[in-house]
């Protein structure tokens, strides 16, 4: 039962690193299937599709890095960190946020993209707006991996 | 600095002079045609001459077009679409295209590319047809007798193609026994055991046709036929086809080499005359739009202050057969807007337009934006090592073009600039491709110039950066409100600019001194001031929410109203906290990749290439992920947090009558 800490934290860390990258995976998704039907009609609006297209891909880089900021804090790049499963339990809870938040937003950025897509398929110059309503989504994949980086940083004492 | 000063121009001119008068004014690039002959009505007499000189515009344009896709596919761009983009394109004199437009008929040449489009369809479809037709001689490879028996057959005779499945194949011939000496069905041998269906051939004398005709519709026979010029034996026809489908083939091959020779020879050309058919076509446009008595015309048109003189003379010169009057936009008028800004700030003009330029005569908010979305920037990439590798880029790509475009040109400068702060930033926080300096020990040399740079470290001290966030964002906030109170005083709307604005500033900077004052952080006295500055915005905020109303308790509740509006500060100024997030995100990143390459490393023999693969790949990548996101964020905090303080736009960009060209350089003469 001594592991049972680095279990739950580890579990933590890799909810927060596979769900948002389902998430942006789902989102890129979206908002690929609309740049492509763009695209068949004017092949060359292919750059500004691809900068709309990669805009629900930060999510999953967000889990990541709190997937490896989890494993520094066990130290697991040496010898692991022995933890209590309550400690544990406190890294599972500060991985939450970025899991949750960033999974969702990453799907509903991808519409937005998806949509901004058509936008400029219409009004090629709109490409400055077309970029911030997706952004307006991103927002709060950000706040959620602050508030993961802080949970970790200053939540969790460990030994 | 800020918007250009725009004249109304009115130009009398006289029929005679109007293609010298519009030419001088396209070629000075410098004025916007008022008036669009697609939405006025016009005299459509008086344009006769113009309407059949853009109908003839219309019909070569019509001819580039299909030139265009016919010979694109065929056609290997000398100049790739990326050096067009950064400006190089042949240089050519205005009456060079001239001639080349008279010496090209596009419209025969047009033709003859249809011609060998047409050609090369049929024979594409001929060869298809040979091919079918060999397959289907090739499943009856050991039929005896000639084809023709297929086809007209004999006086008595004849032979009908077709496929049974093996069942029905017996059956059929069971059911044909009674009549063996009219009858006969070849089956043909099977070229591979998967096949179901059986190719046989039916024959059988004209005077049993009905009763055998039955029989195989009963069996479910398909008939398949065969062209009638195929006569003679499987092997000579099979040749034959073959010999056929090889002419077909070699003489496809021909025009594809004709047409490569061809788009080689003409697509220059093609692209030459496609952008002086497009000059034609906006000149003209231009003279549709003036109004005109029966030999005056009149042109009406936006201009920049500065340039009229130098127009005026270009005018003159043009022909003296004009007359010309300048005032200043009047009430009704919507002039558009042309920005005009110093070195530091024209890159950041491209962010101003992309939001929407301000409408003509208020405040242009680049010079106020810039800063900050440098600074933005910079926090966001955050990396002292990719902003050297996007200054190498940036200064290979002006080295090696000499020619860009304004408009790619101030892209270029404002990367230039966000590279700089990018340094900067990533200098004092110790960030260099992550933590290669750290990371590797060959990179040793390097680390008292990273330790006496560095200032904060945000891996260890996130708390710091986040302080340095939300205050850049309070300072940003407040900065966006000052300029909206000065906007307003100098309107003269006194009252907007204290209850509207100076109230928030004094608010908003209050409760933040009360807090940090109160927890310790400034000194107490600040804590004091916040208090007075908190009251006072709150008294202004009362009183500007309230001053409509009689009522004292409607007073009250509007005024509790516009203090709940604060919670939209709160959200704006966290909103800041992304300067941190996505600073500390790039770091890590970096670092990660570093990590990864440093484990690669240890792979024996190949470790350190390896290693190179991850690292340069990994840091590339991490770059590209990574300036998307500061570019679009540092926009975000502009755009939501910082115009919404001050800055509406709605106005529309200055799109100057002129020579407008893809694929040439104009030389004006």
């Amino acid at each position: 039962m001594e592991l049972l800490g680095l279990a739950l934290a580890l579990l933590g860390a890799a909810l927060a690193g596979g769900m948002a990258g389902v998430g942006s995976a789902i989102g890129i998704g979206i908002a690929g299937e609309s740049a492509a039907g763009v695209m068949t009609e004017d092949p060359d609006k292919f750059a500004k599709c691809l900068m709309l297209q990669a805009l629900p891909g930060t999510q999953g880089f967000y889990g990541f890095i709190i997937v490896f900021m989890v494993m520094v804090k066990l130290e697991m790049f040496g010898t692991p960190l022995s933890i209590s499963w309550v400690q544990g339990l406190m890294i599972f809870a500060a991985c939450m946020p970025v899991a949750l938040a960033c999974w969702i937003s990453a799907i509903y950025q991808g519409k937005t993209s998806a949509a901004a897509i058509q936008m400029i398929s219409k009004k090629p110059d709109a490409v400055g707006k077309a970029l911030v309503l997706p952004a307006m989504v991103e927002t709060y994949a950000v706040l959620s991996l602050l508030t993961s980086i802080l949970l970790l940083m200053f939540g969790v004492q460990l030994g | 600095m800020g918007v250009a000063e725009l004249k109304k121009v009115e130009l009398y001119y006289h029929k005679s002079v109007q293609d010298d008068v519009a030419k001088a004014l396209q070629y000075s690039g410098a004025c916007q045609i008022i008036g669009d002959s697609k939405t006025e009505p016009r005299d459509g007499a008086r344009h006769a001459d113009t309407d059949a000189r853009l109908a003839e515009c219309e019909e070569r344009q019509t001819h580039l077009r299909y030139l265009f896709r016919a010979l694109g596919p065929y056609f290997k761009d000398p100049v790739s679409s990326i050096d067009r983009m950064f400006g190089e394109k042949p240089v050519l004199s205005m009456t060079e295209l001239e001639r080349t437009a008279d010496g090209t008929d596009l419209g025969k040449l047009a033709l003859s590319v249809k011609a060998m489009e047409t050609e090369l369809n049929d024979l594409r479809v001929e060869a298809a047809q040979h091919e079918i037709d060999e397959r289907t001689l090739s499943k009856i490879a050991d039929f005896p007798y000639t084809l023709d028996i297929l086809g007209d057959g004999t006086r008595t005779l004849k032979g009908l193609l077709g496929t049974l499945t093996e069942g029905s194949l017996e059956a059929l011939t069971e059911e044909l026994k009674p009549l063996s000496r009219e009858t006969e069905l070849f089956a043909a041998s099977r070229t591979s055991s998967k096949e179901k269906e059986v190719w046989c051939v039916l024959m059988y004398a004209r005077t049993h046709e009905q009763q055998v005709l039955d029989a195989a519709a009963r069996n479910g026979m398909v008939f398949t036929e065969l062209p009638p010029h195929i006569r003679g034996t499987v092997a000579e026809e099979s040749a034959k086809l073959a010999e056929r489908r090889a002419e077909c083939e070699r003489r496809e091959a021909e025009i594809l080499e004709s047409l490569k020779r061809t788009a080689c020879e003409w697509m220059p050309v093609v692209q030459r005359l496609s952008d002086y058919w497009n000059i034609m076509t906006e000149r003209y446009q231009a003279m549709e739009a003036s109004d005109s008595t029966e030999s005056t015309f009149r042109a009406r048109f936006w201009v920049p202050a500065e340039v009229l003189p130098e127009l005026e003379k270009r005018i003159g010169a043009a022909s003296p057969d004009t007359a010309l009057t300048a005032s200043d936009p009047e009430e009704e008028d919507h002039p558009p807007t042309l920005l005009r800004n110093n070195a530091f700030n024209r890159p950041a003009e491209v962010l101003t337009n992309l939001y929407s330029p301000p409408v003509y005569g208020q405040r242009d908010p680049t010079s106020a934006m810039a800063p900050f979305f440098f600074l933005f920037f910079g926090m966001c990439l955050g990396d002292a090592g990719y902003a050297m590798v996007m200054a190498s880029i940036l200064w290979i790509l002006f080295k090696k073009y000499r020619k860009i475009p304004a408009g790619t040109r101030n892209f270029m400068s404002l990367f230039c600039a966000g590279a700089a702060a990018t340094f900067l930033y990533g200098a004092v926080t110790g960030s260099f491709f992550g933590d290669f300096i750290d990371a590797f020990f060959f990179m040793a040399f390097l680390r008292p110039i990273k330790e006496a740079l560095l200032l904060v470290d945000p891996m260890k001290n996130p708390m710091a950066i986040l302080g340095v966030s939300l205050f850049l964002g309070v300072i940003h906030l407040m900065f966006g409100l000052g300029v909206a109170a000065y906007d307003e005083i100098r309107r003269g709307n006194y009252a907007d600019a204290a209850g509207g604005k100076i109230s928030w500033i004094l608010f908003v900077t209050g409760l933040i001194l009360v807090g940090l004052g109160g927890s310790g952080i400034l000194p107490s006295p600040l804590y004091t001031a916040g208090a007075v500055m908190a009251a006072v915005g709150t008294c202004l905020i009362f009183w500007y929410a309230g001053r409509g109303e009689k009522n004292i308790f409607l007073k009250v509740g509007l005024g509790l109203y516009a203090l709940y509006g604060s919670t939209s500060y709160l959200g704006d100024i966290l909103s800041y906290s992304r300067l941190l997030a996505l600073g500390l995100g790039s770091a890590v990143i970096g670092s990660v990749i570093n990590l990864l390459g440093k484990m690669i490393a240890g792979v024996p023999f190949v470790g350190w290439t390896l290693a190179l693969v991850v690292i340069v790949g990994g840091h590339v990548f991490s770059i590209a992920i990574n300036l998307l996101g500061a570019f679009v964020h540092a926009m975000r905090l502009q755009y939501v947090e910082f115009f919404s303080k001050f800055y509406s736009g709605d106005g529309a960009t200055f799109t100057p009558f002129q020579i407008r060209t893809q694929y040439v350089d104009v030389l004006k003469n």
